[in-house]
């Protein structure tokens, strides 16, 4: 076996021992254990990472794995927002809860187990080497992740973990009919007619072919929360625990949106590249339309990153849609900042809400004012957010408008272009009151502080070092790997 | 398959739409997934992985929302935003736009093909319309029993770790769906779709 197919292999198994090792261990240990595991898987992921990024032109292609530039972008990413909500996980556990979905005895280790099981799911996606394979993947963290959005056990945390079961279960049938056409088309039978590589040989006419991809661009949107489908993100979002709202946001988002992208490059050739490219294009921009607005309302902290995440997921499809490498090296950029800046702001919820109770329902103000560190670290995220220079959320949008009006789609670029001038002034204002805005008096601790406030250390060179690496990528080996695909 | 067997199929989806008893509802689809499987079992050759596959599921499914509906009893079944006639001409209606939008998609035979359709066309009509949480669970059930005549009618057969895959999904989506309608029984006294919406104002 090849050192890249043991790593993939060390990717998806390491989370999955990291949860059995937390089902084994003392009461006492738990926290530990779970950070050694969740350590050791990030170690492997970020590993992978590092080996697929430095030869992206030698990209391993099998059956049921693959590992591309893509598949070590995303698998990086997962593995360090699941290390960073398996760390700041001991402050969300520490909150009392007697109405969770699991006795409280029970809650530390099944929230872990959970954790650890959709990580290891996640991870699995971008590395599979078969359009059926990555479905199933999908539809696995579907049930596990529901599982997790719901397991504060507050009514409106039920009611968020059933939407979005019901509504994204829903949408991946409906990818599936898609799939189910595909392999009508197939040339042959069995798991291998679905191999990225295959579908680009699929025999089922253009017409057949571009109903198929339609079907499996409208379930996978159900999932990556693009517009008109996207009703359960703000909710499951908001309601979830905070770092289980960071790896749906920062991890699994992306990890499906690249089940979409894969699927636009394998079938460009069959439906044609520019109606492939046209699809996300307007998924893209119907998501910008949905969530402007949005981003211009005063509202509770993590709602306002959750329909940051619908405006984000919106970037990401116009970037993969305009398909040159100048925009994929921003969305490369994009995923991987957004990760960071959100994985950031939702970690942050915890003492935010510990600090202001009321933030859970309303516009949090003044942070910056009552508690200084804590403001910071919201001002951080939501800057980088908007893509506030140096952001490289703000390199990579304009890398991703400039890639469309190569592409040559100016209509579409200078519409996104306008669309995120609005958005970038709607988050500004909301950064603005919640880290200077009038402050009532305050005087809970904020808990978990210092732990979130270490990360945001570590997320600021990171995020910088990102904006630089972004001026760079467009004529890097890894750009033109991306604008291949599989091959 | 038949053009006849198919038929039964879409008629048992239909009923799933307008019956009243969330039981009668699991019924039918456990039904719709046995004659799935036993015509898996006839038409196999050789292979009968996904006979069993289906057969599994349709009994595990079966015992599992059996079991929920025992377990959270209602003084009356939950009422459904919609009549049951206007349900059924939903459903109808629905599932004839599809047959109209989607062209010949390769599989067995064209009554398949438009069963498959009115399958999914039905499930999501009865996830949509259906105010008790347990008709959503059933919903997506109807609509994967509809992706099942589809893989039993692929010109070259699926692929059983696919087949597998898909009934495992199913399974767990269905044992989350149940205890996320265990736990909303709990906390609202019944599992209606109604009483949680009414939280977002």
């Amino acid at each position: 076996m090849a050192s890249r197919e043991l790593l993939a292999l060390a990717v998806v198994v390491t989370p999955v021992l990291g949860g059995l090792a937390v089902l084994c261990a003392p009461r006492r240990a738990l926290n530990g254990v779970a950070a050694a595991g969740a350590a050791l898987s990030a170690a492997f992921a970020l590993a992978l990472s590092a080996v697929a990024l430095a030869e992206p032109a030698r990209a391993l292609v099998e059956r049921w794995v693959v590992v591309d530039a893509a598949a070590g972008m995303l698998v990086g990413v997962i593995g360090v927002v699941g290390v960073t909500a398996v760390l700041v996980s001991p402050a969300y556990l520490a909150i009392p809860s007697d109405r969770g979905l699991v006795p409280p005895g029970r809650r530390p280790r099944i929230f872990y187990v959970l954790v650890f099981d959709f990580w290891a799911i996640l991870a699995a996606i971008p590395l599979m080497g078969n359009l059926g394979g990555a479905w199933l993947l999908v539809e696995a963290t579907t049930a596990v992740s529901a599982v997790l959005v719901g397991f504060g056990g507050k009514p409106r945390a039920l009611e968020a973990a059933w939407k979005y079961l019901i509504l994204t279960s829903l949408g991946l049938g409906v990818a599936l009919l898609g799939i189910v056409i595909l392999a009508a088309g197939a040339a042959h039978g069995g798991l291998d007619a679905l191999s990225w590589r295959e579908l680009s040989h699929v025999r089922t006419g253009h017409g057949a072919a571009l109903v198929a991809y339609l079907l499996l661009l409208a379930g996978l949107a159900a999932k990556i929360g693009w517009a008109p489908v996207h009703n359960w993100l703000p909710d499951a979002h908001s309601e979830a625990p905070a770092p289980v709202s960071a790896l749906l946001s920062a991890a699994l988002l992306p990890a499906v949106l690249l089940v979409a992208w894969r699927s636009s490059q394998a079938l460009s050739p069959v439906i044609g590249a520019s109606t492939a490219q046209s699809v996300l294009v307007g998924f893209g921009l119907l998501s910008l339309f949905v969530a402007v607005p949005f981003l211009w309302q005063a509202m509770p902290w993590k709602r306002l990153l959750a329909y940051s995440s619908l405006e984000h997921m919106g970037v990401i499809a116009l970037g993969i849609g305009f398909g040159t490498p100048l925009a994929l090296a921003g969305v490369a950029v994009h995923i991987t900042g957004h990760a960071l800046a959100k994985a950031l702001g939702f970690y942050a919820a915890t003492p935010l809400l510990g600090h202001e109770p009321r933030a859970a329902g309303h516009p949090a103000t003044g942070i910056g004012r009552t508690q200084p560190s804590l403001g910071a670290v919201l001002g951080v995220s939501l800057g980088a957010l908007a893509g506030l220079p140096p952001s490289p959320l703000f390199v990579s949008e304009v890398l991703i408008v400039a890639g469309g009006f190569a592409a040559g789609r100016p209509w579409a670029s200078s519409v996104a272009a306008v669309l995120l001038t609005l958005g970038f002034l709607g988050l500004a204002h909301a950064l603005i009151e919640t880290t200077a805005g009038k402050a009532p008096a305050r005087d809970r601790p904020a808990a978990g502080l210092r732990g979130v406030v270490l990360l945001a250390g570590l997320a600021v060179p990171c995020l910088l070092a990102l904006s630089a690496a972004a001026l760079w990528l467009p004529g890097s080996s890894i750009a033109r790997a991306l604008a291949q695909g599989i091959r | 398959m038949s053009g006849g067997l198919v038929w039964v199929l879409v008629a048992l989806g239909l009923a799933v739409v307008v019956v009243r008893r969330r039981s009668f509802a699991v019924g039918l689809v456990t039904a719709q997934a046995l004659v799935l499987a036993v015509e898996a079992a006839r038409h196999g050759t050789g292979d009968t992985t996904s006979a069993v596959v289906l057969a599994v599921r349709a009994v595990a499914l079966a015992a599992l929302l059996l079991l929920v509906v025992s377990r959270t009893r209602e003084p009356r079944p939950v009422r459904a935003g919609i009549a049951p006639l206007a349900r059924g001409g939903l459903a109808v209606g629905f599932a004839l736009a599809l047959t109209w939008l989607v062209p010949t998609i390769g599989l067995g035979s064209g009554n398949a093909e438009r069963g498959v359709l009115a399958l999914i066309a039905f499930g999501i009509v009865a996830a949509a319309t259906r105010r008790a949480t347990l008709f959503a669970v059933v919903g997506i059930v109807l609509c994967e029993n509809g992706l099942a005549l589809a893989a039993l009618e692929l010109p070259h057969g699926s692929s059983s770790a696919i087949e597998l895959g898909v009934a495992f999904d199913l399974t767990l989506v269905a044992l989350v769906g149940a205890v996320f309608h265990e736990r909303i029984f709990a906390e609202f006294g019944a599992g209606d779709t109604a009483a949680l919406r009414s939280l977002r104002g």
